[in-house]
């Protein structure tokens, strides 16, 4: 993962010297700038850095190497639903939500109680019912 | 895969935090005096136990990561063996320092209210409460995901890598909060 912890991580070695010039050219006093390109830095050295542990932690990979086949990715990639109604449900409180905001107050209060509704169902789909485990 | 959506999307919460920062910094270096007779009004103690505790909790909340990477949801020992608690302890313990940082959040906001600083009073007033009241809102925002967190386990009959990847992901978010609120006391307690 050497490859994807470089492609994020060089942009701190842009973004942190940039900002220190913006700072200079702009006579420190214009901090949207400042913080703005500085905290790019962080958000590039987030990512690349944590690729970077994973990396390390998980070794070569199959798509690391030139030689390898397409068999030796196989195996278990991780948890993923094959299907959910819930995201629906969520973004329609969501909706709801906003329209509560634009239109009446009290639309809220009904599309808070389904957001709660939406977030326990979307949390604990794999954890009960046919699922249960 | 759960984990790089995750750490993707805090780095996007970083600039969402960026752009409350460099709103702090505009209207302090736009607002001359202002910022010296406010800042004076602070607690800085009260502020600094809140945040030691807060600290504090991304330990207690990385040892839960430890049980749940060992698979451990239950302790199996005595309620005091620490050395023994499961994932389901520590997350407790990490949600009870987190409320108890969200309780004094509170406390300090009703004190500074009396002596005047509220949000629509000035421009620090509104500074102060937009960044410290957005990071609250996403310590509470964590504090209902380590529930949820919580549920799953207790749901689950079979302790398995699905409960603890959630944990995992969890838990960086809960360091994050805790990194941006290192940031935010430096900035508004120490630097003033």
């Amino acid at each position: 993962m050497k490859i994807e912890s470089w492609l994020f991580g060089t942009g701190v070695f842009f973004f942190v010297p940039v900002s220190i010039v913006y700072g200079f050219l702009t006579d420190w006093k214009e901090w949207v700038g400042i913080l703005g390109i500085l905290l790019v830095g962080g958000l590039a050295g987030m990512i690349g850095a944590y690729l970077g542990f994973t990396g390390k932690r998980v070794g070569m990979r199959p798509e690391d190497r030139d030689d390898a086949e397409i068999h030796e990715g196989a195996g278990e990639q991780g948890h993923f639903s094959p299907w959910s109604w819930w995201p629906l449900v969520l973004g329609l409180a969501c909706a709801g939500g906003f329209l509560g905001l634009a239109v009446g107050f009290w639309i809220l209060f009904v599309a808070a109680g389904l957001a709660v509704v939406a977030l326990v169902g979307w949390v604990f789909e794999y954890s009960r019912g046919d699922h249960a485990h | 895969m759960v984990s790089v959506g995750t750490v993707v999307w805090l780095s996007s919460e970083l600039m969402f935090f960026a752009g409350l920062f460099a709103m702090y910094f505009t209207l302090r270096s736009t607002s001359g005096e202002l910022w010296s007779e406010e800042t004076a009004k602070l607690n800085f103690p009260f502020a600094l136990v809140n945040t030691i505790v807060l600290v504090l909790s991304s330990f207690t909340c990385q040892m839960g990561v430890f049980a749940a990477e060992r698979l451990q949801p239950r302790r199996s020992g005595g309620l005091f063996q620490f050395a023994r608690w499961g994932m389901n302890e520590w997350f407790i313990l990490t949600f009870l320092m987190g409320a108890f940082f969200v309780a004094g959040q509170s406390t300090e906001y009703a004190m500074l209210t009396s002596e005047h600083v509220t949000l629509n009073a000035n421009a620090y007033g509104s500074a102060f409460y937009m960044t410290t009241g957005f990071h609250g809102l996403h310590v509470i925002g964590g504090l209902i995901a380590f529930l949820f967190i919580l549920g799953r386990s207790f749901a689950a009959k079979k302790f398995g890598h699905f409960e603890a990847t959630s944990a995992i992901v969890t838990s960086y978010y809960w360091h994050f909060v805790d990194v941006v609120w290192i940031g935010l006391f430096l900035v508004i307690y120490v630097l003033k």
